[in-house]
């Protein structure tokens, strides 16, 4: 089952079973979503449940929030996660405050799904910004790298009490991947072993995890043994699965495709060394710039397999 | 009268930071609350001691909240500008400027698709009438009928940049017409032209033939905050606090001889017993228990 396709069949069954659940966003309609990630679900549910919305991002998730706190469970589509910079005032300041500001009397369960990571669609529609999520409080924020993942884990966020963004990626959406036939939920909270490993621990999430599953393919070929760990939970962060892999190969190396800078993986080192004291570990990701559309200069900024290796060459000293 | 002898013991407090008043313009909350039923929400801006009030929100749960304790609606977390009693009809404000308007059309969409009676009023200051959030949600509000009273309390100050100075339409109900929703610029001050307008946009939104824009000209006695700077003139002050909606309503209820000077008494009495009950029932809560920080985050 295509990445997609997971999306689909994810949203189609928590619909089924909640008529609370509704879909808002640009194009969700019977366009079907950006990457047809919501394929059938107009013709299904109707214009009711399924709503598309004009191209106007602060309302589309201030118009979630609110029908979150009032009753409903609404998935608001935000085609790029960039453009969710727009809706950071309802669902910072309003969604993920709500219980705390109210005392508990209203909470906001809204999932938030949106794309994020570089296809050479330019600066402004090509960024990965969880990290800047992850310090809220009140939110959580998973970026699955797999189709079974992507799956089980929006059927949990549907089912969340509170707000959620979920993390698709570009690159993804035509990856297939195996998917269980029967019902599944994966919980939050919980990383992955994606590849055990002696020398090396790579703690990525999304897209970034093929990447370093590339890598590790590599770095075996060099006599390196990397353990892959894919968080894929960002907040909730499974801490202690790092930990325990760190605490056997002594080394951590961080990749995600955001910035470096207050990244996801410095992040993860620092809370890895409150539990293990001073470690070895590195970080990779994006060069501090922009991501172009140029063909040159976005794989120029990004990182990869082999940028991966190299930085794990340095980090182990070899 | 009851908020305006509430906010005025307030602010002879010195121990909750600061407060945003809204002396002057409690004929604009009192009007828009007479109207609403049970099953309606309203949620407004930062301002919200007056509409709570007039809402129907204990007075002794809203002066616990606005001096911290955990009696308080909102269990002294939110304090001012974030009161909340949604089982009193008072969905909440919210004290991001405008922040609450696109809040408020989706608590219009949920009423609406599960099929509730009730309809859903986002109160909100000409200060937020220059934000993208209300002409998205106007937007929005009009595309799917949603029964949303959008009604601005045009106390003609932006925090404290005059009216003029910040917004361009001429009159602000303007903005409905491009939308098609029937909108509306009223007197603020007088409490009976409110209601009426009020009515007939409630009326209106109750129907299922969507939502209705409302301006109140009203005019602020106070500044932006407690410990806000007053930028206007003594004289043009005093002006303003010569059109008081409560003084010219008495006048009013006077001369149709509803109300008599043993009543008025009798109100005054009410009221201020009312407030100082609320003072009392504020300073004998208890603070919240620190090891509450980090309760209700999730």
């Amino acid at each position: 089952m295509f990445f997609r396709e997971a999306i689909m069949r994810a949203v189609r069954e928590e619909m089924r079973g909640n008529d609370r659940i509704v879909i808002l966003g640009q194009d969700v309609g019977a366009f079907g979503g950006s990457y047809r990630e919501f394929d059938g679900l107009f013709e299904e549910f109707g214009a009711g449940r399924v709503r598309d919305m004009p191209v106007a991002e602060a309302a589309m998730v201030g118009v979630g929030v609110g029908a979150a706190a009032a009753g409903l469970r609404p998935l608001v589509s935000i085609t790029y996660m960039d453009f969710m910079m727009l809706g950071f005032d309802p669902l910072i300041n309003y969604g993920a405050k709500l219980r705390y500001k109210t005392g508990g009397q209203l909470t906001a369960p809204l999932v938030v799904k949106t794309t994020a990571g570089a296809k050479g669609q330019g600066v402004a529609h090509s960024q990965c910004i969880e990290a800047w999520l992850m310090s809220v409080p009140g939110l959580k924020v998973v970026a699955p790298s797999t189709a079974a993942d992507a799956y089980g884990m929006l059927k949990a966020a549907l089912r969340e009490e509170g707000p959620v963004v979920f993390v698709d990626h570009k690159r993804l959406f035509p990856v297939a991947g195996e998917v269980p036939l029967a019902e599944e939920i994966v919980p939050f909270g919980l990383a992955k072993v994606c590849r055990s490993g002696t020398d090396l621990t790579i703690s990525t999430h999304s897209f970034m995890t093929r990447v370093a599953m590339e890598a590790a393919d590599l770095l075996q070929s060099e006599g390196v043994s990397a353990e892959v760990i894919d968080l894929r939970s960002l907040a909730p962060l499974d801490i202690d699965t790092i930990a325990g892999s760190v605490r056997r190969t002594n080394a951590l190396l961080t990749l995600e495709e955001g910035q470096v800078t207050c990244g996801v993986g410095i992040e993860v080192i620092a809370r890895v060394q409150e539990i293990l004291a001073p470690i070895s570990a590195a970080r990779v990701g994006a060069l501090p710039a922009p991501v172009s559309s140029n063909r040159v200069l976005e794989p120029a900024c990004l990182p990869d397999a082999q940028r991966v290796v190299q930085a794990a060459r340095k980090l182990l000293k070899r | 009268m009851l908020i305006r002898s509430f906010e005025e013991a307030l602010s002879r407090r010195k121990d909750h930071g600061f407060q945003l008043l809204s002396s002057g313009e409690e004929a604009v909350a009192v009007g828009l609350c007479s109207i609403l039923n049970e099953e309606d929400q309203l949620l407004t801006g930062g301002r919200s001691i007056g509409p709570s009030l007039a809402r129907g929100v204990e007075p002794a749960r809203v002066m616990a909240e606005l001096l911290g304790k955990a009696s308080g609606t909102n269990r002294g977390k939110g304090g001012r500008g974030h009161l909340a009693d949604p089982a009193a009809g008072f969905f909440g404000a919210h004290a991001v400027v405008g922040g609450n308007i696109s809040i408020a059309g989706g608590v219009a969409l949920a009423k609406q698709m599960l099929g509730s009676e009730g309809i859903v009023a986002i109160l909100f200051g000409d200060g937020a009438f220059g934000a993208g959030g209300l002409h998205e949600t106007l937007n929005i509000a009009a595309t799917w009928r949603l029964p949303l009273l959008f009604v601005c309390n045009n106390n003609q100050l932006s925090v404290s940049t005059p009216r003029n100075a910040a917004l361009a339409p001429k009159n602000l109900s303007d903005i409905g017409m491009a939308f098609g929703i029937p909108s509306q610029t009223v007197d603020g001050m007088d409490v009976d032209i409110v209601r009426k307008a009020m009515g007939d946009a409630v009326d209106h939104a109750r129907a299922g033939n969507g939502p209705v824009f409302l301006e109140c000209i009203s005019y602020r006695f106070s500044s932006h905050s407690t410990t806000a700077r007053e930028t206007r003139s003594r004289s043009e002050l005093t002006a303003i606090r010569a059109k008081c909606p409560i003084v010219l309503y008495t006048a009013v209820l006077k001369a149709a001889g509803i109300l008599n000077p043993d009543m008025e008494k009798e109100l005054s009495r009410d009221v201020a017993e009312a407030v100082e009950g609320a003072l009392a029932f504020a300073d004998a809560s208890e603070y919240p228990n620190a090891s509450e920080v980090l309760t209700d985050v999730w």
